[in-house]
C-alpha cells in the first residue's frame, strides 16, 4: 500500500490530478491485497465507482487551487479504503472500517474531520451520495429502485444523454453489468453470448430460466429458417431447444415449421422482410416480462405508479362530479362540495296538480314530467341549461304515475294510472298509439331495448309485451305481480326486473330461463336501475334505500337513509359522474343526495313546498337535477353561477357564453 | 363364468361345414398358407383355386409392413392391386409415414425431411392430416424419439395396425370379404349382448367377454 500513496503524492504537487491509468494501478493494488477469488465484478465496479468520487474530490480541489495536505490525502485514502473494505454493493450504509493492518494509514481519523478542508456542500452531497437506503418522508420508498426507476422513465422518453449521466451521477446503474452485456448479446444477436449471460445472472426461479433460454433459442431457430439455414434450425431444435423439457406444444409447432415455413411464419417473431432488430428487441420485451423485475425494470413502471396514485385520488374525491377529467400532477385532486347541483336554477311552473314523476331523456336533451292534473309535459333543454316547454301531452283521463323514454328518445309511453297506455311522438307531440285492454287497466310501462317493443304492468297481476302496432306479443301471468309494480329492463334486453311479491323483487333471465329474487324486509315501494345494468337500488317502506348488485347472486352492497317517507311513493335514482351519487325524493320537501360508495349524506336541498315525489339526474351533465312535487313545480337544480364559470368552454357542450380563456382569463358575463 | 345354462346350447346343432368354412377363412384372410393347404387336404373340402393366388404376394406385404420395409410393401401392392392406394389415400398417407418415422429413428434427419417435403406435405389438405402430419414433424424435435410424447408412431402396435389395415384393403379390392368369418362372428356376439344388457339391464346376460368365455 505504501507504494501506491507515493504514486499519489508524486502526482499531485506537480499539478496534475489522478488520471484513469492512475486508478488502474490504484486497484491492481487493492486487489493483489485481497485474498484470492474474493473479488466479483460488482466490487471491482464498486471500487471504480468510488475512485471516480476522490477523482471527482482531487479535480475539484486541483481546480480552486486548493492545497491538500497530507491529512486530506489519508482521509481521501480513508473513504477509498473504507468503502472498499465492505463486500455490500453500494447501496447498503457504507461502514467506515478502520484501515487493513500493513497499510501506512495507522492513525483512524472520522470521516467528517478529514473533509473539512474541502467545499464540506460538496463533500456532504458526496459522502451521503448512497449512504441512505430510503428516501420521502415515510422512509417506505427504496432510493435504488427510486432512481432506477426515474433512469428507466428517463430512456423511455428518449433523453438517453439524462439517462446516462444519471448513471454515472448517482452511482446506481440502471442494469448491472451482465444485464447491460446480456441486453447487448441479444440485440446483436449473439446467442449462445447471451445464454451464457443469462445463466450468470441470479435467477433463482428455474422455470423462469428455462423459459427466458428458449426464448432466446426460439428467435435463434426463426432467425435460422429466415436463412435458410434449415440444418441449423433443426439441429438447435434438437440439441437445445427440446432439451429445456418444457413447451412441448411450442416444440411441436416449430417443427411443423421447420417443413412449412410460409404457412408458420406466423408463429414467429420474424417477420419476413421485418428487420431482424425489430424482432430482437421485441424479444427483449418478452424477456423483460419473463425475468424479475429487479433485473430489467418493465417499461412505463414510473408512469403506471403516477396512474395509480391519481386514481386513487380520483376514488377519494368525494364530490368528485364533473366531466372534465385534467388531473394535475402539482397537487393532489380534490373537488369541492361545489359540483354538486344544489342550487335550484329554475322552477318550472307548468302542472296544475302534483307532479308525480320526472325523467330525462337518454340524451339529456329532454325532460318528461307526468301530473296528476292527467297531462304530461315534454320540456326541451337549452344550450345554457334552461329548460323551455316544448309540447303539453293531453289525453289520458286519469293521472299519470309513470312515462318511459324510447331507447332513441323520438317516443314517449305516458301510462294513465290503471288506464291507458298512449304512445306520444316527440318531436311533434302527437300520439301515435294507444294501447287498450278491456277491463283492465295498465299501471307501468317500459320500453324494450330494441326500441320496437314495450312492455306493461296490468291491474291483474300479469305484464305483457306489446309491438308498435298494438300487437299483444307475450304476457306473463302469475300471483308474483303485484299493484304498485315497477318494472325494468336490462339493457341486452336479457333480464327482467319486476316486484314478485311485497317485499320482493324477482329478477328473470329470459335466456337462461333463470330466476333470481332479492328478498327485503320491509315492502318495497320503487326500483331502478343503475346504467350499466349491474345495481339496483330499491326504495323500501321504512325510509331505507338499499342498493343491490344484480349480477350473479344479488347481494346487498349499501344502505341510504335519513329521507323522510310514510305514506306516498317515493324513487330515487342514480346519478352524477359515473353515477356515483344516489339522489332520492322525501316527504319532507327536501332532495336528498348520498354518496354512493361510502353511503353518506352529501346533502339536502330545500326549496319545494311539498313532498318531492321523484327525482332524475341528467345523464349527460352531471350537474342538472330535476325533481318533482306535490307543490305542481318542478324544479331543476345546478352548480352554483361561480362554478359555471370555471368550467372550461366546451366541457359538456351544454353552455357557450363564458368560462376560462385559454391564457387563463376570466370571460366576463354570460351571453344569453 | 359360464351366464347361461350349458344345455341351453345343446339344443342348437352346428353343421360342420360352416365350422370348416370358418377356420379356412381365417387362414386365408391371415395368409398362412401352408396350413390351408393341409386342413384342406385333410378335411377334404374343395375350394376355388382364387384363394391361394395373391395369398404369397399378401404375406410378402403383410410383413413388409410389419418389419417397417414400406417402399417394398408400397411397391408390391402397386404390382398386386394398381389404383389401390389411390383410392385409400388414408392408408397411402399412414404409410408413407411410416417410412418417415423409420428414416427419423435412423437418425437420418435430413433425409427424412426431404422426403417428408416432397411426400408427406401434399396430403396436409384435411385437418386430420394436418394433425397426423405435426405429430410426425415433431419427431424431428427430439433426439431420442422414443421418449417423446409421439413415441406411439415408432411403436409394433402401430406397424401391426396399419398391415392389418392395407390387408384388408388388399382383399377387399379382389371382391373378397374384408374380415375373416370369425372375428365376425366373435363380433356379433359381443355386439348382440351388449344391446341386450343396455335393454334388460340387471335381468339380461352380462356383456361378452372372450376372455371368460374361453376359460370357461
Amino acid at each position: 500500500m505504501i507504494s501506491f500513496h507515493k504514486a499519489w503524492q508524486k502526482d499531485l504537487p506537480s499539478g496534475r490530478y489522478p488520471s484513469m491509468r492512475m486508478a488502474f494501478v490504484i486497484l491492481t493494488q487493492i486487489v493483489s491485497a485481497r485474498p484470492p477469488g474474493s473479488i466479483s465484478p460488482d466490487l471491482i465496479a464498486f471500487g471504480l465507482k468510488k475512485l471516480r468520487i476522490c477523482t471527482l474530490v482531487l479535480e475539484k480541489c486541483l481546480l480552486t487551487n486548493h492545497s491538500l495536505s497530507e491529512v486530506d490525502i489519508y482521509g481521501l485514502i480513508e473513504i477509498f479504503m473504507g468503502g472498499a473494505g465492505d463486500e455490500e454493493p453500494p447501496s447498503k450504509r457504507i461502514k467506515s472500517s478502520p484501515p487493513e493492518p500493513g497499510c501506512l494509514v495507522s492513525k483512524s481519523f472520522s470521516l467528517t474531520d478529514n473533509i473539512t478542508p474541502l467545499e464540506s456542500k460538496m463533500a456532504n452531497s458526496l459522502i451521503s451520495n448512497g449512504d441512505e437506503d430510503t428516501i420521502g418522508a415515510k422512509g417506505i420508498i427504496k432510493r435504488s429502485e427510486f432512481i432506477r426507476i426515474i433512469t428507466k422513465a428517463i430512456y423511455s422518453l428518449g433523453y438517453s444523454r439524462s439517462g446516462a449521466v444519471l448513471e454515472e451521477e448517482s452511482g446506481i446503474p440502471l442494469h448491472a453489468s451482465t444485464v447491460d452485456c446480456f441486453r447487448k448479446q441479444v440485440l446483436d444477436g449473439d446467442w449462445d453470448g447471451s445464454l451464457a449471460s443469462l445463466h450468470k445472472i441470479s435467477i433463482f426461479d428455474e422455470e423462469m430460466l428455462k423459459l427466458a433460454c428458449f426464448l432466446i433459442l426460439e428467435q435463434k431457430f426463426f432467425e435460422q429458417l429466415g436463412k435458410e439455414k434449415i440444418s441449423d434450425a433443426i439441429k438447435t431444435l434438437r440439441t437445445e431447444i427440446t432439451p429445456l423439457n418444457i413447451k412441448s406444444n411450442r416444440v411441436r409447432e416449430l417443427s411443423s415449421c421447420i417443413i412449412c415455413p410460409s404457412q408458420h411464419m406466423s408463429l414467429a417473431f420474424v417477420k419476413p422482410g421485418v428487420e431482424n432488430l425489430n424482432s430482437r428487441m421485441k424479444l427483449l420485451d418478452e424477456l423483460q416480462n419473463v425475468l424479475p423485475p429487479t433485473i430489467m425494470i418493465p417499461e412505463g413502471r414510473l408512469e403506471h405508479l403516477v396512474e395509480q396514485a391519481l386514481n386513487v385520488q380520483c376514488e377519494a374525491c368525494y364530490f368528485h362530479n364533473s366531466l372534465d377529467t385534467s388531473l394535475s400532477l402539482y397537487t393532489d385532486h380534490h373537488c369541492g362540495k361545489d359540483q354538486i347541483p344544489c342550487q335550484t336554477m329554475q322552477v318550472l311552473r307548468a302542472h296544475s296538480d302534483e307532479v308525480w314523476f320526472v325523467q330525462f331523456s337518454h340524451n339529456g336533451k329532454f325532460l318528461a314530467s307526468s301530473s296528476r292534473d292527467n297531462s304530461t309535459i315534454i320540456w326541451e333543454v337549452l344550450e345554457d341549461e334552461e329548460l323551455l316547454l316544448k309540447h303539453k301531452l293531453i289525453g289520458h283521463q286519469k293521472p299519470v304515475p309513470m312515462v318511459a323514454w324510447s331507447p332513441d328518445d323520438c317516443q314517449l309511453l305516458t301510462c294513465g294510472l290503471e288506464e291507458v297506455i298512449r304512445r306520444w311522438d316527440v318531436r311533434t307531440g302527437e300520439c301515435l298509439q294507444v294501447c287498450e285492454k278491456i277491463g283492465l287497466g295498465f299501471i307501468s310501462c317500459g320500453w324494450f331495448p330494441d326500441g320496437k317493443r314495450f312492455f306493461s304492468g296490468i291491474t291483474d297481476r300479469s305484464i305483457c309485451l306489446w309491438d308498435l302496432d298494438g300487437k299483444e306479443l307475450e304476457c306473463w301471468k302469475g300471483e308474483r305481480i303485484i299493484k304498485t309494480s315497477d318494472l325494468a329492463i336490462t339493457n341486452d334486453g336479457k333480464r327482467i326486473i319486476s316486484m314478485c311479491r311485497e317485499s320482493a323483487i324477482f329478477l328473470l333471465d329470459t335466456e337462461a330461463k333463470l330466476e333470481k329474487l332479492i328478498e327485503e324486509n320491509q315492502t318495497i315501494t320503487s326500483f331502478s336501475l343503475s346504467r350499466d345494468d349491474e345495481f339496483l337500488l330499491v326504495n323500501l317502506i321504512n325510509q331505507e334505500i338499499h342498493l343491490w348488485k344484480i349480477t350473479g347472486d344479488p347481494k346487498l352492497v349499501a344502505r341510504y337513509e335519513g329521507h323522510k317517507r310514510s305514506r306516498f311513493v317515493i324513487r330515487s335514482c342514480f346519478g352524477g359522474f359515473k353515477q356515483s351519487y344516489i339522489a332520492s325524493g322525501s316527504e319532507d320537501s327536501q332532495v336528498y343526495i348520498w354518496h354512493r360508495d361510502t353511503g353518506n349524506l352529501v346533502t339536502t336541498l330545500p326549496g319545494h313546498a311539498g313532498a318531492v315525489n321523484c327525482v332524475s339526474w341528467n345523464p349527460v351533465n352531471p350537474h342538472m337535477l330535476a325533481s318533482a312535487s306535490d307543490d305542481n313545480s318542478i324544479r331543476v337544480w345546478g352548480v352554483s353561477l361561480l362554478t359555471q364559470r370555471l368550467k372550461s368552454t366546451g366541457s359538456n357542450g351544454v353552455h357557450h357564453c363564458n368560462g376560462v380563456s385559454l391564457n387563463g382569463e376570466l370571460i366576463d358575463s354570460c351571453e344569453p | 363364468m359360464m351366464d347361461l345354462d350349458p344345455r341351453v346350447y345343446d339344443n342348437t346343432t352346428v353343421n360342420d361345414n360352416d365350422i370348416r368354412n370358418i377356420v379356412f377363412s381365417y387362414l386365408v384372410h391371415n395368409c398362412f398358407k401352408e396350413t390351408a393347404e393341409s386342413f384342406l387336404t385333410g378335411t377334404g373340402m374343395h375350394q376355388s383355386v382364387d384363394y391361394f393366388i395373391d395369398m404369397d404376394k399378401r404375406k410378402a406385404i403383410f410383413h413388409y409392413v410389419l418389419e417397417g420395409n414400406t417402399i417394398m410393401a408400397i411397391e408390391l401392392t402397386a404390382q398386386l392391386a394398381p389404383n389401390l392406394l389411390e383410392e385409400n389415400q388414408d392408408l397411402h398417407f399412414d404409410l408413407l409415414g411410416l417410412h418417415f418415422v423409420n428414416l427419423v429413428c435412423s437418425r437420418n434427419c435430413t433425409e427424412a425431411l426431404e422426403f417428408a417435403q416432397a411426400k408427406l406435405t401434399p396430403f396436409g389438405i384435411t385437418q386430420k392430416n394436418v394433425e397426423k402430419l405435426e405429430d410426425f414433424m415433431a419427431l424431428l424435435a427430439y433426439e431420442e424419439p422414443e421418449k417423446s410424447p409421439m413415441f406411439h408412431l415408432l411403436g409394433p402396435e402401430r406397424r401391426q395396425s396399419i398391415a392389418d389395415n392395407l390387408n384388408q384393403a388388399i382383399i377387399a379390392n379382389a371382391n373378397f370379404p374384408a374380415y375373416s368369418s370369425m372375428e365376425r362372428l366373435i363380433q356379433q356376439a359381443t355386439v348382440v349382448r351388449q344391446y341386450l344388457h343396455q335393454e334388460l339391464g340387471k335381468d339380461g346376460p352380462p356383456p361378452f367377454s372372450l376372455q371368460a368365455f374361453l376359460k370357461s
